[in-house]
Parts: C-alpha cells; structure tokens; sequence
C-alpha cells in the first residue's frame, strides 16, 4: 500500500466519523457500556476464581473439641495429632483466646458480643497445619474419629461452593459475552451502514471505475475500528478507576479477603477490551459492507 | 475487441430484455446502440460493464471471458473500461480536479502521475480553468465533459457511454460528441447508446439497433432510422 493510498484512508476515515458525529458518539457510547460491563464481569469472575484457589491451597485442619473434654484430654488429642503422618504443626487454641480472636476481628462493633454475658460459646480447638492439599482430604475424616473431637474441617466446603459460582460465572459469563457482543456488532454495523449509504454514490463510482473491494473497504474499516477502539479505552479507563477504588475499600475494611492485585490484572483485561472493541468494530463494518460491494 | 455471443437475458419476473445477441466489435470502432425505450439497450451497455449479467451466453472483453472471472479479477476488466452514464454521476462535495483524481486514487496509481494525467484530460475536455469550481458550479454540458474526463483519465480501451447526450441541448450534444471524436481517433473504441437522430445520422458511424431485445440492423455507416 503506497503513501499516499494509506494518506486517502486515513482522511476518508476521519471525515466519515465527523461527517456522522451523532451516530459515531452513540456508537462509541455503545461499544464503552458493553466493554464496560463485560470488563467487570471479567474482574469478578477472576476474582471468585482466585478466592478458591487460595481457599484451596489453604492447608490447616481445624479441629473442635467437645466441651466435655478434660485437660487431660485434651493434651491426649495434641500428642495424637502431632503424630499423624504429614502433620506438620498443631496449635492449641482455648475458649478465652477464640473469644479473643473474635472480638479482635469484630473491632469497634464488639458491642454485639454483650448480649452473650458471662457465657463463652467456643469450643476449645486445635488448628492442624498439614504439609498438602492432597493429604488434608485423607486426614481430616481420620481425625474427626478421635474421641472427644466434636468435628473436624478444612475450607473444602467453601472451595467446592465457590467452584460451583465460578462454573455458573463461566457459564453465565458466555452468554452475556455473546449478546453483549451481538448487541455492539449490531450498533456499530448499524452505524457503518448509515455511512456507506451516505457515501453510495462513492461507493459506486469506485466500482465503476476499478477500485477492489478491499481498496473500497478500508476506510470503512478503519472507522468501525476507530469506534471500537475509542469504545473500548473509555471502558477500560472507567474499570481501572472503579478496580482502584474498590481495592482501597476492601483493604480499609474486609483485608483478609484476598482479591488480585491491580497488577498485571488490569493490564490484560485493558487488552482483551482493546482486541474486543476494535476487533468488534472491524467486524461490524465488515458485515454492513457485504451488500454495498455486490455491484 | 468486445464480443458478445448468443447473449440472452430474461429478468426475473420474466421479461425478456435481450434474446440470442451476437455482435462484434473491433479495436477502434465507434458503435451506437439505438432503439426505442425499453428495447434493450441499457441492458446490453450494462452487460459490457457486468453491471448486468446475461441469462445464457458469453460476453469476452479483449479476449477474456467476463463472466467467468473471479470477482477478485473483475475491478482489473473494469479498469480497461470508461463508463459514462446520462447523469454524469460525479461527487458534488468533490471538486472538477477531485472527481477526475478519484479515479486515479481508488485504482492507487502514483501520486505524481495523477496530478499529470489530470491536467492533461481536463485540457482534452476544455475545462482545465474550471479545476477548483464544485459539480453544482457547472452546467449540464460542463458536468457531462468531467465525467468523460474521469472516464478516460486511467487509458481505458473501451469507452462505455449511456445516452450521455440525454439531458443536454442540441449544441451542447454536438459539443459533447466532438469530444467523443477526439478520444475515438487516438484509437480508443466508444459504444455509446443514444436516443440522439441527429448526432446518429451526421456522424456516420456504425448503427446497431435493437428492438424487442433482438438485434434489427447493423450497419457499417448508419443513420439512426426511427422517426421521432
């Protein structure tokens, strides 16, 4: 392609887009809202996806104890546990410091815990630390036989319900990608449409005189990819600023909760928008052209 | 040369517009098409553009069998044609200089040629001091010679011309055909379908007339032969 071809496409391109201000902001506005929330999506999904690994690779046993069980017992417990296979590391933690732990974790709502009085419902209980994911699934029934032990879990039943929402989120996720991308394909093809109807005559006349079909395409190309592109860097400006925030809310109130750093996160899902958005408007403009060209 | 051979084209519907179309036509000739509206004739011009396509036969242009390209292959037939319609077609928001360029542009020939070659057609239809005025700015006759302009400013070998003189005044017809003239004696070939006795009959070129979608005369120095 010569200098002075690509210099033609460009101007057309931008012409276009001006001479069609409305339908070209509307389409922008499209393609952002669409990006915006299938963007969001995204964060959640690798967010919920991310909790139940780390909940997964959790390897700590906790085991709570009747409260019928002595002193004595007790220390009969530990010295079982500690001899397990692949046991790594057991502490003790008593009814008072449980009570302890809790009030730390509520802060300045520990007013909730006046009501229970003098009574202190935790159990004693061991925290079991084991050296694999793999072998906490055998031990953890085993423990739960030693007598006195009332029951004994790890976060298997968290992981597996939130395996269970990250299938619906990739589920769910596909069809809302789907008709998000329908839904943009349309708008965006729509408004190309309105441009080469515009330009007809053009359109036409290029024909007549020689022009290819792909010589004729571009320019229209290149706007539905301009759309698209400029779609996609609002979205992906507005998810940055709303990923940002979010973050800073979470560690102020809820740190345990381990949510993905901005980074690298961000920068892959800025580029899939991009690759969408554009990808997206190079489609649309391509579709409403097929018509226009069968002269 | 163009050739058509046992064209026929029936449109969908039924009517038949060309039944069993022979013709030949040598490099260099100058071929009017007349006939009464609805005879035929626009689909027989269209055809030799591929505008139009034929129900059953085969259409060569310089050798090539048109209807079996690729449509990849079919904008480089094009590019041997000029196509020059009643009217004129050009792009108001385009310059006189622009619409002629164009042409060059969207076939991507180089820069420093099209600038040349634009000013050289321009000064063959007479209208190079009126390169800066838009479409609108120009009269019928006027609009018509840019066209002709962008029809031959990339050396086609045929020229493809449909009533161009049909919405122009007797002295601007002849004008426009003196052009026509020009362009034939550098050798280039003109079809050219026509409603225009006069111009027919005065320049005694071929005549081919079509009536009923079936080819009635083909005379070598014709005249136009309907009463109008």
């Amino acid at each position: 392609m010569s200098f002075s071809t690509k210099e033609y496409f460009i101007k057309e391109t931008y012409k276009s887009i001006r001479r069609n201000g409305f339908m070209s902001f509307a389409s922008v506005s499209t393609v952002a809202v669409s990006l915006l929330v299938l963007g969001m999506f995204l964060m959640i999904f690798l967010n919920t996806n991310n909790l139940a690994q780390y909940l997964e690779s959790q390897v700590q046993v906790s085991v709570y104890m009747q409260d019928s069980a002595t002193d004595k017992e007790l220390a009969d417990v530990k010295a079982k546990l500690q001899k397990m296979p692949g046991v790594v590391k057991v502490n003790q933690v008593n009814k008072e410091q449980a009570l302890a732990r809790f009030k730390e974790r509520l802060g300045d709502q520990d007013q909730l815990l006046h009501s229970l009085g003098k009574d202190n419902p935790f159990p004693n209980s061991f925290e079991v630390q084991v050296d694999s994911p793999e072998r906490i699934k055998v031990l953890t029934p085993q423990i739960g036989q030693i007598p006195k032990v009332e029951t004994a879990k790890f976060g298997q039943e968290v992981v597996e319900h939130l395996f269970q929402l990250t299938k619906i989120l990739r589920f769910g996720g596909i069809l809302l990608v789907i008709f998000l991308a329908m839904a943009t394909l349309f708008i965006i093809s729509n408004t190309i449409r309105l441009t080469v109807f515009a330009r007809r005559k053009e359109v036409l006349i290029m024909k007549y005189v020689g022009a290819t079909d792909w010589f004729i395409r571009w320019p229209f190309l290149l706007e539905g990819m301009t759309l698209g592109f400029f779609g996609a860097v609002i979205a992906f400006l507005l998810i940055n600023s709303i990923y940002a925030a979010l973050l800073e809310r979470i560690h102020a109130t809820l740190a345990f909760l381990p949510l993905l750093p901005a980074q690298p996160l961000l920068f892959y899902v800025d580029l899939f928008l991009l690759i969408a958005g554009t990808g997206i408007g190079a489609l649309g403009s391509y579709i409403s052209l097929r018509k226009f060209l069968r002269v | 040369m163009l050739r058509m051979n046992d064209v026929s084209k029936v449109y969908a519907g039924g009517s038949v517009a060309l039944q069993n179309v022979n013709v030949h036509i040598e490099p260099g000739e100058f071929v009017f098409v007349v006939g009464p509206s609805g005879a035929g004739k626009s689909t027989f011009i269209k055809m030799l553009f591929r505008e139009v396509l034929p129900t059953t036969g085969s259409i060569f242009v310089n050798g090539v069998d048109i209807l079996s390209l690729e449509p990849k292959e079919i904008p480089f037939m094009r590019r041997q044609l000029g196509i020059i319609f009643q009217d004129y077609r050009l792009l108001p928001d385009r310059t006189v200089y622009e619409n002629v360029a164009f042409a060059m542009q969207v076939i991507e020939a180089p820069h420093r040629k099209i600038k040349r070659q634009v000013l050289n057609v321009l000064d063959l239809v007479g209208l190079r001091h009126r390169a800066n005025a838009y479409p609108n700015e120009l009269s019928g006759g006027e609009q018509q010679r840019i066209a002709i302009a962008r029809a031959i400013v990339n050396d086609p070998v045929f020229v493809i011309a449909d009533e161009p003189t049909g919405n122009l005044d007797p002295e601007t017809s002849w004008e426009i055909m003196e052009i026509f003239k020009e362009i034939n004696e550098t050798g280039t070939t003109i079809v050219m379908a026509t409603h225009d006795k006069e111009v027919v009959d005065a320049m005694g070129k071929r005549v081919i007339a079509i009536e009923k979608g079936s080819i009635v005369r083909d005379e070598k120095e014709g005249v136009y032969g309907y009463e109008l």
